[in-house]
């Protein structure tokens, strides 16, 4: 009895060593993703598209891996709202316990989590959120690669009133921290350049019939560009309720529809003829000629059989970036907050990434400006 | 301010107006019969307005037939569910239990239609959406000009129905007393299920009616729908008369609190009516015994 209880006793040690031996814990080694993604709602379509783009990006990583890590992702349904993403990243938080977030794509629910995931020391890097407030006056936990409201809007401002030639404009946003921030950064710089705004219409998301909006800009006479801010189900009908109006060049009229990053590619041929001579920031150009870009359009095609979205490229961005914090040494949430904020030029399929002290991604060439052509196909503008 | 201007907002409140009656006749009519708030009307319309984008876009049928079989989709929907699930429940002799099996089955639809069909938004243009008529400075869509006609003769004929057809006496004997009614040789049950099938019939025409002029996801229906409470409440819970009046009166405020305040005021606005017809006149706009709506 004795024997089988040592041998027992030594098989269970012998198991137990080779469980930690190098081999055995370099496969244990993972890097752990939490993902707060919109997956229900009107932003939901956020939440589809990001989650493409992360798991190409997991299924290229995870073959050979990162200095003997993997990664993991555990995706919790943010719903572009304060309140379900600050449960989903208390759910992460405690339940997952994760060496870094990413998310989320709507300003109101970012600007919610930021605090607790603060609180908790982990990371967030942020892709899809305008709003300054984000990075302004600045959280040490929180980063982002997307250009922010004030990068993007003096920037439109200033070409819709130089490129464009326009000198009156009505801002249309969703009543939101990034809808109301993108409006005001627009008005501001656009009335510095001599620019006038003739309305600031703001609504909230339960909007549905935008035919009187649109009769109201076709009351305010001469229009030539109209701002608009909005997820893409409430842009859609905008431009097309616009487009019947008799506003936009769409529906033969004169103004021209702008905007930051809102809308993912499709929306041209969902809106149809009323988005011609639509002008966009997109954070994606997949007709740039960069190896890494044409690589990301090929594999998203193989995997996918579609043309990836700005919001495809931004989340594979994000995972790849957190894989060369990695690469660089990070290993745990301390050490990739400090990699990711020594990030030095590093090149992503939606331009390049270097911090501030803020840890603002500064690199504008993540801003790229596509136009809606009549075959309802877009057209790169190369404007920055 | 041009006449113009306001004629035009009128139209849009009208049309407007118009889809947020169809939704809400078929709650007022389930409450006026059952005494219940059915939270699942919503996923009808939805799944109402999903029906006649599929049927339109994989038969290649004309949007006129695709409305057609949106009503058909909701009243055999509306069929199953109450079969399958408010009547077993409505047989415990507990209220309560269909009313939350209605919350049940509204998670349960949008999910499993969040499964079926994506989060992303659906375009349904159809062949009217982009024709647009133009008269001294008027524009209404052909789309729009089809909502109201449609929504006009469907709620005639509910309430011709309501009137004058031995069926609808018999459902206004139901609301005004279920018992004394199945004394009279009126079967309750077969009547309640009946009332079920006209409003989910009733919601999946709306609901292809409004997919137009919506956002399409499988969250659809849920904007409209605190819009048809509201409606149902102003007008009168379980009047028809006062949720047609309601809900047109309800689409002229948006109308002209875009044009002349300003759209995010729209639901302060609305609601500030609820509060002020609960304060002053609770039995709603068309003042009635609640036994005699319907």
């Amino acid at each position: 009895m004795i024997k089988v209880l040592r041998a027992l006793f030594v098989g269970v040690a012998a198991i137990g060593l080779l469980a930690t031996s190098p081999a055995a814990q370099a496969q244990d080694k993972t890097i752990k993703i939490g993902a707060l993604f919109p997956m229900s709602g009107p932003g939901s379509y956020f939440g589809a598209q990001d989650k493409q783009g992360v798991e190409l990006a997991l299924e290229q990583l995870n073959k050979a891996g990162v200095n003997g890590y993997k990664f993991v992702v555990q995706y919790e349904d943010s719903s572009c709202g304060p309140l379900p993403a600050t449960q989903a990243a208390k759910r992460l938080l405690e339940q997952f316990k994760p060496d870094v977030i990413i998310g989320e794509e709507c300003s109101d629910a970012t600007l919610a989590v930021m605090p607790v995931i603060e609180q908790a020391k982990v990371p967030l890097l942020n892709a899809g959120s305008s709003s300054i407030k984000v990075t302004e006056p600045g959280n040490p936990w929180t980063f982002r690669i997307m250009p922010n409201e004030v990068m993007q809007g003096v920037n439109l401002a200033d070409n819709a009133y130089k490129r464009i030639n326009a000198r009156t404009a009505v801002l249309l946003f969703e009543n939101t921290n990034a809808g109301i921030g993108n409006a005001q950064v627009f008005k501001e710089n656009f009335t510095k350049q001599g620019g006038k705004v003739l309305a600031e219409i703001g609504f909230g998301r339960d909007v549905n019939d935008f035919t009187a909006i649109a009769t109201r800009v076709a009351g305010l006479g001469q229009v030539d560009v109209i701002p608009t801010y909005t997820l893409e189900g409430q842009g859609l009908k905008i431009t097309q309720a616009l487009a019947q109006a008799g506003v936009t060049k769409g529906g033969g009229g004169n103004a021209i529809q702008i905007g930051t990053i809102w809308l993912p590619f499709g929306f041209e041929q969902k809106a149809g003829k009323a988005a011609l001579g639509y002008i966009r920031i997109v954070q994606f150009d997949p007709t740039e000629t960069r190896d890494l870009v044409r690589d990301f359009n090929a594999a998203f095609k193989a995997k996918y059989s579609a043309d990836p979205t700005h919001l495809n490229a931004h989340a594979y961005d994000q995972i790849m970036l957190i894989a060369d914090v990695v690469k660089r040494g990070g290993k745990d949430a301390q050490s990739i907050r400090d990699g990711l904020a020594a990030t030095k030029n590093w090149p992503g399929v939606t331009g390049s990434v270097e911090f501030d002290k803020t840890n603002q991604n500064t690199k504008m060439d993540t801003v790229h400006y596509m136009e809606t052509k009549p075959d309802m196909s877009w057209t790169s503008l190369k404007w920055n | 301010m041009t006449a113009t201007i306001v004629f035009q907002q009128a139209i849009n409140g009208v049309v407007l107006g118009s889809l947020y009656v169809l939704v809400a006749l078929g709650l007022t009519l389930i409450y006026g019969v059952l005494v219940q708030i059915n939270f699942a009307h919503a996923d009808f319309v939805t799944l109402g307005a999903f029906a006649a984008y599929f049927f339109m876009h994989l038969v290649a049928a004309s949007y006129i037939l695709s409305i057609g079989v949106a009503f058909l989709v909701g009243a055999a929907l509306g069929w199953l569910i109450n079969a399958s699930i408010f009547t077993p429940l409505r047989h415990k002799g507990n209220e309560l239990l269909p009313l939350i099996a209605t919350i049940g089955v509204s998670v349960m639809m949008q999910n499993l239609m969040l499964a079926w069909f994506g989060p992303i938004p659906y375009a349904f243009e159809t062949q009217y959406s982009g024709q647009v008529i133009r008269f001294a400075g008027i524009f209404v869509s052909w789309q729009n000009v089809i909502i109201i006609a449609v929504s006009s003769l469907t709620i005639a004929l509910l309430y011709a129905f309501m009137k004058f057809t031995f069926l609808g006496k018999a459902l206004r004997a139901v609301s005004q007393d279920r018992e004394t009614a199945g004394l009279m040789g009126i079967n309750p049950n077969r009547l309640i299920m009946l009332t079920f099938v006209i409003a989910s019939a009733l919601a999946g025409m709306g609901g292809a009616m409004l997919a137009p002029v919506l956002v399409l996801t499988p969250f659809a229906g849920t904007s409209v729908i605190v819009k048809a409470f509201a409606i149902v409440i102003i007008g009168g819970f379980g009047n028809v008369e006062g949720t047609i009046l309601a809900g047109l009166i309800v689409g002229l405020i948006e109308s002209f609190t875009t044009q002349f305040l300003d759209p995010g005021l729209i639901d302060i606005v609305v609601f500030a009516l609820l509060l002020l017809m609960l304060a002053i006149r609770p039995t709603g706009l068309v003042s009635e015994r609640r036994e005699e709506n319907v």
